[in-house]
């Protein structure tokens, strides 16, 4: 036996570019509807997880799939942004707890993700290395992005501007490092988190700039009415927070009309939850509630739809390959005549010639599926991470 | 859940751990939650709390409490540069938002394209009026009641007692002022808006520190006052400097301690110290100390 099967090797590596081709055929055919399928299943439990751990989204109106993925994902598609009001409007009446997002800004290409602390406890976030935020101007990085930036307790982490050409908006933000959470295999991972109003620090919202009645601020100054102090845009303003000048960041105007991407909220019981949607029903309302698992659904519903056409053309695909594959040995077969004649010359059998050929195809196809089951190991080990990649652009 | 000092706080049916940005909420919480609570206000005694700021360790100890108490009002302003879970909060006088005192002659300053912008511009003593304190204490046994209901009995009985001392407080307060309303005074410093208010008190209020002698602007400046206004009492938040009361007496102006009770107070607690000053405001008023 192991003679045919060396004889039959030596062929196949004799002409191995046709074997090489028919491997791969052979693999793509096994592959593509499996791999679809493992991919898929993956995405699926992915985003329903993380859906179904996310009771309701307020946001303002516009895609409830837009609102999802930047919530859920931190998606550099940021929503029409909402206002801090919808959280305290949940909060007043009682029915929710309500976690304020503002998932606006990058640094380095990472999601800067402006929360309260209840984020950390509502995803079971815990500190790996270092503390939680503190203080104004802290960030904590997500077990990823520490590694991605190579940032730890201590280090900086710098947010990026908007736009190179928009001089006039959003400035540089130095912030520290106090903290990297733990490995949570979800987008967090990937997150620099920072307390809400370091994010609307970053937008110039809440700022801190020369005290106006110092000298050194005087050439700022362009006049005084009283009490009031009118000052050009040349007024020193920080762009890093530090003990020293901590005290002088302010709020400008009403909190409630600070933005938000989102509004978090959980609800306890079923009853509150149906409360709280209803309460958004109203077409004048300019905010929306979503429950991101009936989202997603949709989203995975398409995926679904997609997936069976694909499988489908794999299929069809993958018969016309096999039947191109038969007619490939059953050629070969026809060429090899004289092969087989001078088989039987030097004294084998009619069994033995046909083993022989029978390897061949059998090496060809257990070689295409061994490659096939490699690649689905590699899918189903790496695809979340290709997943969340894509959720993410 | 949090362990410290050897009592357990945080888990359900265990001591719940408050903290609070104010000696009056502290008091207002001690008296509601009693043994059921363990209240802590880690602001020195020796610093105004509404001028503090707590460093990174100290916000982290507001991080592990059961429920942080907030005055509102724009008190502790330090609230709004760090990172406290907002599940937690209780902002104890949002419920009297309409009752703020809008402070008329704050600082606003405007530049770059968010323009005008003032701070401080409401008056944040909100307990000097015993009766948004007792508004004040009802957020803070509500807020007990959601954390710890199987413990709500207690709780509202603690409530009761305090409403009726700060009640109490109100009515006698009310008696000595009804006694003369138009008696013309001085603030020393303006901490004392939500009391005037409260009592239509004729208060007029100048920028004087009881630790530092008052500058020859600062004297002018109250002789201007005393032009218009020609009060015979001053209300000094501490003991003035025994100089600065003398010139002042030389004026034909009295000073008076009232303590607004911002901080803990060697002299007794939040009651107490309010007594104290109800007392003295009995003098003010009527040439003898109130019963």
């Amino acid at each position: 036996m192991t003679q045919v099967f060396y004889v039959a090797w030596r062929y196949l590596a004799y002409h191995r570019w046709k074997t090489i081709t028919l491997v791969g055929a052979i693999t793509l055919i096994v592959y593509l509807p499996i791999g679809l399928r493992v991919l898929v299943d993956q995405s699926s439990r992915q985003l329903t997880a993380r859906a179904d751990a996310t009771p309701l989204l307020i946001g303002a109106k516009g895609s409830p799939l837009e609102l999802v993925l930047n919530t859920l994902y931190f998606g550099s598609d940021h929503p029409a942004p909402t206002r801090y009001a919808e959280a305290m409007r949940v909060t007043e009446s009682g029915l929710s707890a309500t976690i304020p997002m503002y998932v606006r800004f990058r640094a380095r290409g990472h999601p800067i993700v402006g929360t309260t602390l209840d984020y950390f406890d509502f995803r079971g976030l815990e500190v790996a290395d270092g503390r939680n935020l503190a203080m104004l101007g802290e960030c904590v990085l997500g077990s990823r992005a520490a590694e991605s930036l190579g940032a730890g307790p201590g280090d900086y982490v710098v947010s990026s501007s908007e736009s190179v050409f928009d001089i006039a908006g959003v400035y540089p933000l130095k912030m520290r490092v106090v903290g990297v959470l733990e490995f949570a295999d979800s987008a967090d991972d990937d997150a620099i988190f920072v307390d809400v109003k370091t994010a609307w620090v970053i937008q110039g919202l809440v700022h801190g700039h020369q005290d106006l009645n110092r000298p050194e601020a005087a050439a700022g100054v362009l006049g005084r009415e009283g009490n009031r102090v009118i000052a050009n845009a040349s007024v020193v303003q920080y762009n890093e927070i530090t003990e020293e000048n901590l005290e002088s960041f302010h709020f400008h105007g009403d909190l409630s009309n600070y933005p938000l991407t989102a509004v978090l909220v959980v609800p306890p019981d079923q009853r509150a939850s149906a409360l709280l949607q209803g309460r958004y029903q109203s077409d004048e309302d300019l905010a929306q509630i979503v429950t991101p698992v009936a989202v997603m659904e949709d989203l995975l519903g398409t995926i679904l739809t997609v997936e069976r056409f694909v499988v489908a053309g794999a299929v069809i695909v993958g018969l016309a390959t096999l039947a191109t594959a038969a007619l490939v040995f059953l050629l070969s077969l026809r060429l090899r005549r004289r092969e087989r004649l001078t088989l039987f010359k030097i004294g084998g059998s009619r069994l033995a010639v046909a083993s022989v050929m029978a390897s061949e195809v059998v090496v060809v196809l257990a070689s295409g599926a061994l490659l096939a089951a490699g690649l689905t190991l590699l899918t189903s080990q790496f695809g979340s991470l290709a997943i969340r990649a894509l959720l993410r652009t | 859940m949090a362990v410290e000092a050897g009592v357990e706080t945080g888990a359900e049916g265990s001591t719940l751990l408050v903290y609070t940005v104010s000696y009056p909420l502290a008091y207002f919480a001690e008296r509601i939650g009693g043994d059921l609570v363990r209240v802590e206000f880690p602001a020195p005694p020796d610093v105004d709390p509404a001028f503090w700021s707590p460093d990174p360790e100290t916000v982290a100890a507001y991080q592990r409490a059961d429920l942080i108490l907030l005055n509102g009002a724009g008190y502790a302003s330090w609230t709004d540069r760090v990172s406290l879970p907002s599940s937690r909060l209780v902002a104890t006088a949002a419920g009297v938002a309409d009752r703020y005192v809008v402070v008329e002659d704050a600082v606003t300053h405007s530049h770059g394209p968010a323009g005008e912008h003032a701070h401080g511009t409401i008056a944040f003593t909100t307990w000097l009026d015993p009766t948004i304190a007792v508004e004040q204490a009802r957020a803070i046994r509500d807020a007990f009641s959601r954390a710890r209901p199987q413990d709500e009995k207690a709780f509202d009985e603690g409530f009761a007692e305090l409403e009726r001392d700060l009640l109490d407080l109100d009515g006698r307060l009310s008696e000595i002022v009804a006694a003369d309303p138009a008696r013309a005074l001085l603030a020393s410093h303006p901490v004392y808006q939500y009391l005037t208010a409260r009592y239509g008190l004729e208060m007029r209020g100048v920028h004087l520190e009881p630790d530092e002698p008052p500058s020859r602007a600062a004297w002018r400046d109250l002789q201007v006052v005393l032009e218009e206004h020609p009060a015979r009492w001053m209300l000094w938040e501490a003991e003035p400097l025994p100089a600065t009361a003398s010139q002042l007496r030389e004026l034909g102006i009295e000073s008076m301690v009232f303590s607004p009770a911002g901080n803990r107070s060697a002299d007794g607690d939040y009651l107490s110290v309010m007594e104290a000053n109800v007392r003295r405001l009995a003098t003010a008023y009527r040439g003898t100390p109130e019963r």
